[in-house]
């Protein structure tokens, strides 16, 4: 295996975008990314999109396919996957080793979305019976996304006597975090009375405490060590890169099912935490060595229970960590430095990949605005359906 | 409430027993696992077995988490006099963890551990299936 290394991230900012089709989302997030990497498309040997399953891409996910045939038509794999909201990550993962493996130099992965509207519909083409899960979970009870999340979040409360002052706290983090940072969507402050006053949706989550949907893209530019030596071009060092599936007895409330059976000692949000842990391994580090984490807030829930699932610190110690500062930028563990899905809104399969965008410009020194002093060692987490689990480690 | 008149709003999901409403899983003849709902197959990757038989779930569960759905499902989930109902997460033994709307509770009457029984009751009404039920869990003694 050779050593992968990031060349040059772009995104295009994320919001409602209606008069923007989903490709040129893509083409602008690549072309931005190319900028950054300071290279043009002639110097792209592939190119690994995160298929988007709202728009585009030819009735086949074709999407890596529409980009080039939009703005570069030279002959490069096109390769295209799935992985839902953590597409991006998949799609980086193929990218790292498409070099790693030393068929290739210069790869992007990339992820463009635009959401539709509210709830995220069932997709086409699953029976209508017991068999499918996103059938179950309407027809039975109507359980929606929120509400796996809120049951998560009441357990919480039972165990570990998490407040609502600490719930709100979150959301006022993610919002002070992307005050700064334009490529966020929600940038005006918030404060604990806002979160209050914000509609209940699934008790004890308000509106202002789950993440709404939103269109943007991001693109990131991965390159061999001869590569980095040949163009002297500046590139952070891709220390861990992972993705994987659930386990087999893991307690997570997962999404769609209606139901799970449960076995001692598995890790909560398996899926996510294999790939955390894998990451760790290749990097040859631990939670100790992390400067920030960028993770799938889809909740505020999420910001308080996924750094203890991977170890950061012990389970319950969130809510501490959180009310006295220490996941602040600047804080012993940034959490989102970005903002977070919270502040994003999330354009699923864009998602992962401006996780690693961001960790790239923090390690460089380049997050305007919301800059992790001195950050060396970043690292992503995100959960996809279908338990898609990826993480990916960049260091300095 | 007998629900033997009702329709369901998914066949395969209950059983009717002679001490009430049953959720209706699978076991493992291999590993002896117990799933809800019934399963294509058993996803125990140490189980080469992986043959199963339908097996009704005890009446009883307890209450592990719930919540409140607080905004009206998309259009899939019809309900009567729609309003605002709480899902709860209920352990069923043997791991099996089992989310359903409950009955016959009101919010301020919730526990996490709670004894909860699974009821049969008329979720939304069909012109062509006449009354159409789903499983609740309801406090031991309601429904």
């Amino acid at each position: 295996m050779r050593p992968v290394y990031a060349l040059g991230a772009g995104a295009h900012p994320w919001g409602k975008w209606p008069d923007k089709p989903q490709v040129q989302l893509a083409v602008e997030a690549m072309g931005a990314a190319l900028g950054d990497a300071g290279i043009g498309w002639p110097q792209v040997e592939g190119l690994v999109a995160a298929s988007s399953r709202f728009e585009g891409g030819m009735g086949w996910g074709l999407h890596a396919n529409e980009v080039v045939q939009t703005v570069a038509e030279q002959g490069i794999p096109c390769i295209n996957v799935g992985g839902a909201c953590a597409a991006g990550a998949i799609a980086l993962q193929t990218a790292y080793s498409l070099i790693a493996s030393g068929q290739y130099d210069v790869v992007a992965a990339l992820g463009a979305e635009r959401m539709p509207k509210g709830f995220i519909p069932r997709p086409p083409g699953s029976k209508d019976d017991r068999t499918d899960n996103d059938y179950l979970r309407w027809v039975a009870m109507g359980a929606t996304n929120p509400a796996y999340w809120a049951i998560e979040a009441r357990r919480r409360q039972h165990d570990h006597g998490t407040s609502a002052a600490t719930l709100a706290n979150a959301s006022v983090l993610m919002r002070q975090n992307a005050s700064g940072n334009r490529y966020a969507r929600y940038r005006d402050p918030l404060t604990a009375d806002d979160i209050a006053a914000s509609p209940m949706v699934a008790d004890p989550l308000h509106l202002l405490q789950i993440c709404p949907v939103s269109d943007g893209a991001a693109a990131v530019i991965l390159g061999s060590e001869d590569f980095v030596q040949k163009s002297g071009k500046a590139a952070v060092r891709v220390a861990g890169c992972a993705i994987g599936s659930g386990q087999f007895g893991d307690p997570a409330r997962r999404i769609p099912t209606i139901a799970s059976t449960v076995r001692e000692g598995v890790s909560h949000t398996s899926e996510v935490v294999g790939a955390v842990r894998r990451a760790f391994e290749m990097a040859g580090i631990g939670p100790e060595d992390v400067d920030l984490l960028e993770m799938a807030d889809n909740s505020a829930w999420h910001i308080l229970a996924w750094p203890e699932l991977f170890g950061f610190y012990e389970a319950g110690k969130g809510d501490w960590m959180l009310d006295n500062g220490h996941l602040a930028i600047g804080g012993k563990l940034a959490v989102n430095p970005s903002g977070g899905f919270l502040s994003f809104g999330e354009a699923t399969t864009a998602q992962a990949l401006l996780q690693v965008a961001e960790v790239l410009w923090q390690l460089r020194g380049q997050a305007e605005g919301h800059q992790v002093q001195n950050a060396k060692v970043g690292m992503t987490a995100v959960l996809g359906l279908g338990a898609n689990g990826g993480s990916i480690i960049l260091s300095r | 409430m007998t629900g033997a008149e009702l329709s369901f709003v998914v066949d395969g999901l209950v059983e009717e027993g002679a001490d009430g409403t049953h959720l209706l899983g699978s076991r493992c003849n291999g590993c002896n696992t117990l799933y809800f709902p019934q399963m294509a197959s058993c996803p125990n990757p140490a189980c080469q077995t992986k043959v199963l038989r339908p097996e009704t779930l005890p009446r009883e569960g307890t209450l592990y988490s719930y919540t409140i759905q607080r905004y009206q499902p998309p259009a899939l989930f019809r309900m009567r006099n729609w309003k605002p109902y709480v899902l709860g997460l209920v352990d069923m033994g043997e791991g099996v963890r089992v989310m359903g709307m409950l009955a016959g509770v009101e919010e301020d009457e919730l526990e996490i551990g709670m004894s909860l029984q699974v009821v049969t009751e008329p979720l939304f009404d069909d012109p062509e299936r006449g009354a159409v039920a789903t499983y609740k869990f309801a406090p031991v003694g309601v429904g």
